[in-house]
């Protein structure tokens, strides 16, 4: 067990991570957060000591040390401004959008990786193709946004099914080479777009429709205080539209029984006739579909290039590990822990730190609860 | 005679199948990750062709704006080698030898950088290199030029504070960019600017050149945030400046950061009417990424626009277009690239023409002092300090994507490598011939503009 955890230390963090939860769950749970440290560690390309000095650098220059600092007095007059409360409000608001874009990028995962249990790195490519998608159809035929989320869904489903279909349908059980594999379908899939597309960062047009922001308090001046862009709320509302979808498709349907029986024990579907091979690659296809949607809502705000979809990894999967990987209701809790704190840490403090502080403790909760928020208990 | 064992075993068909699938698989691997030669063939390329290095990341994040900067290298390196462009007239090629260009693909990693550098002068040979974008990565390869005595053309705008008998800076110094943006940004916008930037060397210390700058002239900054290097979600660094109500945000965020920090300024409610940006890095690529309409109405300082209106640049433009596409657009960095290429081959013709032979004691004399014909005007490499006299432009975005120059100097700007608003009065001479002593010099009194 030692020399495999030695040899973890060279791999990239998200393998780390993921791996953390290849281990059962009635070994003990220090094992997880240690290769989680690990992970961490990695994640930020620094070790503890960097990671502290730029904890302390980062302290030094917020707001809170400038508001004690008397020798900085007209920094901090202005700089002081922003800490009424209305700001604050202002910044909560908004990491509901940040919650809403974390919800959306995660569902996908939440069920290739939450229900199927195949770990998959090309998560976030399939969501780069989403975006790609979009692009393509607005350069070609000049379509809205919104019209083009369809063709995302069908498009990047379609490559998940032959994903499935060639390669991860192989590896069922075998959780080391799945990861293996996602992994280098996630460049090959990067190197495929570059050589389609160019690696030049491309434009896609949100909708005019879309543009604005809903007040909720202005000052005398009329200027918004608290105000969330139209477009960020539009993002909440199709992630939660997809979740509640999701839910309705997993607990309210035939298909959705079936893909949970299969889960739970694929050999007696089997025997009860189900037809485990088309669920697998229904419910993978489904997830990667899930991505495509989230490319391209998010394509409008964020920059659509090939090495995109990179961002969106580690987030997606600390969103569905914080959540619990059993019930999808866990993601929505996972989306707002980590989106809100974030968001109001960063706004104390700043983004690098907010990053740090929010992974610590996402580590924390592993170690006191490796099953993640939101769990059925089960016979093991 | 033995038989060979394969033949003798019979070719099977199981072993057939691995070997066509490896085989097909790494071609694959290749196609998708390689560097790619692309743009023009190398095949023939005469006697004694010279071996220039050619270091751009192809893959990787920082791939976007590396992959264009090899893109006009090539095209210079195309032009010289076929007598065509700027080098009409010249003859193909150098006094008849061709370049050959060795490219190799650091992979947006620094410590490729380093090791690939070194590959390049020891085993390839080459006679120099033309490489690197960001800071880190320049870094990372000063330590080999060095102790190797190799040379390095840096084509890109940076911090300054730099000073190596081994690399030529084609791009801005400190006060070709931020000298005259900071007081422009005062004067037309007021006094309180709000610093942002990727969280990497190049921004932090460009941001405490122009803050210094800023406060020289009466202003304070009133905020200074930092994104980690590809961030895209700003929403908390936007909420903040909403909250400081700077009268300016002064840019330096790179790469990805740059189209989602625009669009999502704008999707915040903040016009640039109310809260203009000025940037840096904002080229030309980045706001066709974004959509014009996004970045309308805010400033970019920079050396060169697709814009500007010179007989040079207009060639230039037309020949990127033709090699590379009708959608592709110049920048001031690609310029840069592009002239280094010509800096580096005239002072590569001059050695010949003395009879001499091409190594780094040569090329390094034979650069100082060299004159181009460049599409942003006519520059020059400072004989003394290595850097190379540049326009400073500062360029309002227009709905169409192109920049109006709002502000301009008459000529080229002796570059001065070192911040006057950190260091006062430091300057940088090498000596003739350069003997890689220690360069800096303490003039101890203020630097006047000087102009080509």
């Amino acid at each position: 067990m030692s020399g495999r955890r030695r040899a973890d230390r060279s791999t990239p963090s998200v393998f780390l991570a993921a791996s953390a939860f290849q281990y059962p769950s009635s070994q003990k749970t220090t094992e997880k957060t240690k290769v989680l440290c690990l992970a961490l560690a990695d994640a930020l390309s620094i070790n503890l000591k960097t990671m502290l000095d730029l904890a302390l650098s980062s302290m030094m220059s917020s707001p809170i040390y400038l508001l004690a600092q008397d020798a900085a007095a007209d920094v901090t007059e202005a700089t002081g401004e922003s800490f009424s409360y209305t700001s604050l409000a202002n910044q909560a608001l908004n990491g509901i959008g940040i919650v809403g874009i974390l919800l959306l990028t995660a569902l996908g995962l939440a069920i290739t990786f939450g229900v199927m249990r195949i770990i998959n790195l090309a998560h976030g490519e399939f969501i780069m193709l989403g975006a790609y998608i979009t692009f393509w159809m607005q350069d070609t035929f000049n379509m809205d946004l919104l019209l083009t989320i369809p063709f995302a869904f069908i498009g990047t489903a379609l490559v998940g099914a032959l994903v499935e279909l060639t390669i991860i349908r192989r590896l069922y059980g075998r959780p080391l080479e799945t990861l293996l594999a996602t992994w280098g379908l996630s460049i090959v899939l990067q190197g495929v777009i570059k050589l389609i597309f160019t690696a030049q960062l491309k434009y896609v047009k949100a909708p005019s429709y879309l543009s604005g922001s809903i007040d909720l308090m202005t000052d005398e001046a009329g200027s918004a205080l608290v105000s969330i862009s139209y477009y960020r709320f539009f993002i909440v509302v199709v992630a939660l539209a997809l979740l509640g979808i999701t839910m309705f498709l997993f607990y309210g349907t035939s298909w959705g029984r079936q893909i949970r029986a299969v889960t739970q024990n694929r050999s007696m579907s089997q025997c009860l006739g189900v037809n485990t091979k088309l669920i697998d690659m229904g419910t993978f296809a489904y997830g990667c579909g899930l991505a495509g949607i989230a490319g391209t809502v998010i394509s409008a705000l964020k920059t659509v290039s090939p090495p995109m979809g990179q961002d969106y990894l580690v987030d997606s999967w600390m969103v569905v590990v914080t959540g619990g990987v059993d019930k999808l209701i866990g993601i929505l809790a996972g989306a707002f822990l980590i989106g809100e704190s974030n968001a109001i840490i960063a706004f104390l403090l700043n983004d690098p730190t907010a990053r740090v502080l929010v992974l610590g403790a996402v580590i924390v909760l592993i170690r006191y609860r490796p099953e993640g928020l939101f769990t059925v208990q089960k016979r093991s | 005679m033995s038989k060979s064992p394969i033949i003798s075993n019979g070719f099977s068909r199981r072993r057939f199948l691995q070997y066509s699938s490896l085989a097909a698989g790494t071609s694959i691997l290749a196609a998708c990750t390689g560097g790619g030669d692309s743009g023009s063939s190398q095949a023939d390329l005469g006697e004694n062709p010279i071996k220039v290095g050619v270091m751009y990341s192809t893959t990787g994040s920082i791939a976007i704006v590396e992959k264009s900067l090899q893109d006009a290298t090539f095209l210079a390196i195309e032009q010289i080698n076929t007598g065509t462009g700027p080098w009409e007239g010249k003859g193909e090629g150098i006094g008849g030898r061709k370049i050959e260009r060795v490219v190799v693909n650091p992979n947006s990693d620094w410590d490729l950088y380093n090791q690939m550098s070194k590959r390049l002068i020891d085993e390839d040979q080459v006679v120099c290199v033309l490489g690197c974008y960001t800071s880190a990565s320049r870094k990372s390869v000063l330590p080999v030029f060095e102790e190797k005595d190799s040379i390095l053309y840096y084509p890109v705008y940076y911090e300054g504070n730099e000073c190596s008998s081994n690399v030529f800076y084609t791009g801005a110094a400190p006060n070709q960019q931020i000298t005259d943006s900071i007081p422009y940004c005062y004067d037309n916008f007021g006094p309180k600017g709000f610093f942002v930037g990727s969280d990497y060397i190049y921004p932090k210390e460009s941001n405490r050149i122009a803050i210094a700058e800023l406060e020289e002239a009466g202003g304070q900054a009133v905020g200074d945030e930092y994104a980690a290097l590809g961030t895209t979600e700003f929403i908390t660094i936007i909420n903040k400046i909403k909250a400081a109500q700077p009268d300016f945000v002064l840019s330096n965020l790179v790469g990805d950061s740059i189209p989602a920090f625009y669009r999502q300024f704008k999707d915040a409610g903040i016009s640039a009417e109310d809260i203009p940006i000025m940037a840096y890095p904002t080229t030309e690529e980045e706001i066709q990424a974004m959509g014009p309409e996004y970045s309308a109405g805010h400033y970019s300082s920079f050396n060169y626009f697709q814009s500007v209106e010179t007989a040079e640049n207009e060639a230039f433009v037309a020949q990127f277009k033709e090699m590379f596409g009708d959608d592709r657009v110049t920048n001031g960095v690609m310029e840069a690239a592009y002239i280094q290429t010509f800096f580096m081959a005239q002072a590569m013709s001059d050695i010949l023409e003395a009879g001499d032979e091409i190594n780094t004691e040569t090329l390094r004399e034979a650069t100082r002092g060299q004159e181009f014909n460049a599409p942003q005007g006519p520059v020059k490499m400072d004989e003394a300090n290595y850097h190379a006299y540049l326009y400073s432009r500062i360029g309002k975005w227009q709905e169409d994507g192109q920049a109006e120059i709002v502000f301009a100097t008459d000529a080229a700007v002796k570059p001065i490598p070192w911040s006057q608003a950190l260091y006062k009065g430091r300057m940088c001479e090498h000596p003739t011939p350069d003997d890689r002593s220690d360069p800096n010099k303490e003039t101890g009194k203020d630097l006047e503009p000087v102009f080509l």
